[in-house]
């Protein structure tokens, strides 16, 4: 008999020991869309240019399909509105439509010019709040193989930024710039079935009896700096985790979390791009070393972030993305967590040589990611596509972000602008091509979720998770209802 | 006392080639397209009848022609060998293999029926190399730079943008001739990323 609140000093004593609860297995299939090739096959030669016209081609044909749906009928004192080819082909005068890429000019983007001017080794730029000028001296133009053409209209202080393909309607002003009434652009692709990529691999057609579907923890921003001040809160977490923390209803709560997943940022100080502070106290050392100076590596994070996993593996399986801080490349698609830094957690996972993936320990994967957990779809990024994009506008709030993102089906749309990325030259799998359910976003302020519609019916839910270093807060998702809960782990100071 | 200078006997037969100011092998203006294919001659005739007479200095330009190419030949070299090593055609190339000669003028023909003024500074060039370069120069297929011509006809087959037939068929017809390099890389291309270091000979 266990009281409701979970206290076990009051009442009689128990006649039964308790029972152990059991996790269930997660069901787990991902997917490899982000995987670069590696070493030599890896070619930077290529220009951007071929990004945003392979963007551009990939979309277009929704996005027209979208614009003539809604403006077919659209008349404006007496005129139709005829769809334009090229977007330097308007006419003064006449009501039209153009699809092009959207660009921001903003001169306090971060120029590349300016960091060759200033310094002569690669520093991450000074990080800066946002780019948004506030005197309004930005200009908004959209842009196609012919050419840039300049749009104004009170429509467009909405949230639209470098990257996004977008249709366009209205008529060019005397001064060559474009009066825009209404916009239009690709909204949500098509959502798979739950379950659809299982049961197409399966050959016979019997429907399988599967169990009820447990619950996913996210956490994101363990920012394990190596001092001891991280302790406490982490090993709180380990101790929820793990089903040790607590009495019998929050570990029969634990109990029902099948898979955690570590949203990026793990490590506090590992990129391999130092930060203006770090690089001037490098610069400033007495001890000048030529190429690579390995008394200065300090292991203890990542060797906190080992024994972290390695306690939480034997109960569960866990994702692991790489984050901003993490040691992965600093370019988008952010490429796996080389095994080298888990030499005890690395037990539980299939050795690269082997297999790419693994299904029931630690599966260390790219960011962003995609995969199938318990059927359902999920998208996942470590946070460095929000946080640029907020940086576009202004008083909007994440959540609303990430919808516009999935809405333009640009994953990273602001990825090569500001945002640093490989440049795909065949395909680019920064752009959506099947709904998902699930699309979290890791390293955020504060928490927030949303349920958003789509125009066939698609439904998904969004998911920022918030810092744990900073909030100690964790989200758990229940996979049936799709629910989500907040935990926070933390100390609470007596008396207050 | 100053060194003793070495008397003046019989001039000895050295094997460096001696220094030659004139020449179409010793430009001093940068030809860009000019030095990557001197070895690879799109130009072919005007240039052969120049050299004739300097032969030693030909040579000594192949030699230096050894080095390592660029990384952006090396990329357009890599996608060749990638293109090629596909053994079983697509049916588009299929059906460009099966166009005649005809029909890719007929194609040529109809292009340029729309120019409203004749081509400048195109006289030397072959009726393949100019369908390859308006190929290049068409935007709504993507940029022509760091990518193989092959390679990018077939992305904008892909993509569903229709690239004409006839630019596929010219382009298989080149890949069995000789230079199958030089057919790969746009012109642009070549000019954009010029080797800059081939110009010093001595």
């Amino acid at each position: 008999m266990i009281p409701k609140d979970g206290s076990m000093l009051i009442g009689e004593p128990f006649k039964d020991p308790t029972s152990v609860p059991s996790r269930n297995a997660s069901s787990y299939k991902p997917l490899h869309t982000f995987a670069l090739p590696k070493g030599a096959e890896k070619h930077y030669q290529q220009q951007y240019a071929d990004m945003y016209f392979l963007r551009l081609a990939l979309l277009k044909k929704a996005v027209i399909q979208k614009a003539h749906e809604a403006w077919d009928d659209f008349e404006l004192g007496g005129e139709k509105a005829t769809y334009v080819e090229r977007v330097l082909d308007v006419r003064q005068g006449e009501l039209c439509w153009v699809v092009g890429t959207v660009y921001m000019e903003m001169n306090l983007k971060p120029n590349v010019l300016d960091d060759i001017s200033k310094e002569h080794w690669i520093v991450a730029p000074p990080p800066r709040e946002t780019y948004v000028n506030s005197s309004g001296a930005d200009d908004m133009m959209l842009e196609d193989e012919s050419g840039r053409l300049r749009v104004i209209g009170e429509t467009l202080n909405s949230t639209y930024v470098t990257g996004c393909i977008l249709a366009a309607l209205g008529t060019e002003q005397a001064d060559g710039s474009f009066q825009v009434i209404a916009t239009q652009f690709a909204d949500l692709p098509r959502q798979p079935q739950r379950w659809e990529r299982e049961d197409s691999d399966r050959t016979t057609v019997t429907k399988t009896k599967r169990e009820k579907s447990g619950k996913v923890a996210i956490v994101s921003g363990l920012g394990i700096t190596g001092t001891e001040d991280d302790d406490l809160t982490l090993d709180l977490l380990l101790e929820y985790l793990t089903g040790e923390a607590t009495g019998p209803t929050d570990q029969s709560n634990a109990a029902q979390i099948t898979r955690l997943i570590v949203a990026g940022d793990s490590l506090s100080h590992a990129s391999p791009i130092l930060s203006r502070e770090d690089f001037a106290t490098k610069k400033n050392q007495k001890k000048h070393v030529y190429g690579y100076d390995a008394s200065a590596y300090n292991a203890t994070p990542a060797e906190k972030l080992d024994s972290f996993l390695t306690q939480v593996l034997p109960t569960m399986p866990i994702t692991i993305l790489p984050g901003a801080s993490d040691p992965a490349n600093v370019a988008l698609p952010q490429q796996p967590l080389h095994p080298a830094l888990f030499p005890h957690s690395r037990s539980f996972a299939n050795p690269p040589a082997l297999s790419n993936e693994t299904l029931h320990g630690l599966d260390s994967v790219t960011n962003p990611w995609e995969g199938d957990i318990e059927g359902w779809r999920v998208l996942g990024t470590g946070g460095q596509t929000v946080e640029d994009l907020l940086k576009y506008v202004e008083d909007v709030h994440p959540i609303e972000v990430m919808e516009m993102m999935l809405r333009w089906r640009c994953i990273a749309p602001t990825a090569p602008d500001t945002l640093w990325c490989y440049p795909f030259q065949d395909d680019d799998p920064l752009l959506l091509r099947e709904c998902p359910h699930i699309y979290l976003a890791g390293n955020m302020k504060k928490f927030g979720r949303r349920v958003i519609e789509g125009p066939a019916g698609q439904k998904v839910l969004l998911v920022a998770v918030p810092k744990f270093r900073e909030t100690g807060q964790i989200v758990l998702v229940d996979l049936e209802s799709m629910e989500v809960e907040l935990v926070e782990c933390g100390v609470v100071q007596p008396g207050v | 006392m100053p060194p003793k200078r070495r008397s003046t006997g019989p001039a000895a037969k050295s094997q460096q080639s001696t220094l030659a100011f004139h020449g179409a092998s010793n430009k001093v203006t940068k030809p860009g397209t000019r030095a990557a294919n001197a070895k690879k001659n799109i130009l072919a005739e005007p240039v052969k009848k120049e050299e004739k007479p300097e032969a030693t200095d030909v040579q000594v330009k192949e030699e230096e022609e050894e080095e390592e190419p660029t990384t952006a030949e090396a990329a357009i070299i890599e996608q060749t060998e990638q293109v090629q090593q596909q053994t079983q055609s697509t049916p588009e190339e299929d059906e460009a293999r099966r166009i005649t000669k005809k029909r890719i003028e007929a194609y040529w023909k109809k292009e340029i029926s729309g120019d409203k003024a004749p081509r400048a500074h195109q006289q030397g060039l072959s009726l393949e190399e100019k369908i390859l370069r308006k190929f290049d120069m068409s935007g709504q297929y993507g940029p022509c730079v760091g990518i193989a011509r092959l390679k990018r006809w077939q992305r904008a087959h892909r993509l569903g943008l229709e690239p004409p037939i006839e630019v596929l068929a010219v382009l298989l017809k080149e890949q069995e001739g000789k230079d199958k390099l030089a057919v790969q890389r746009s012109h642009v291309d070549e000019l954009l990323n010029a080797r800059a270091d081939t110009e010093l000979q001595v």
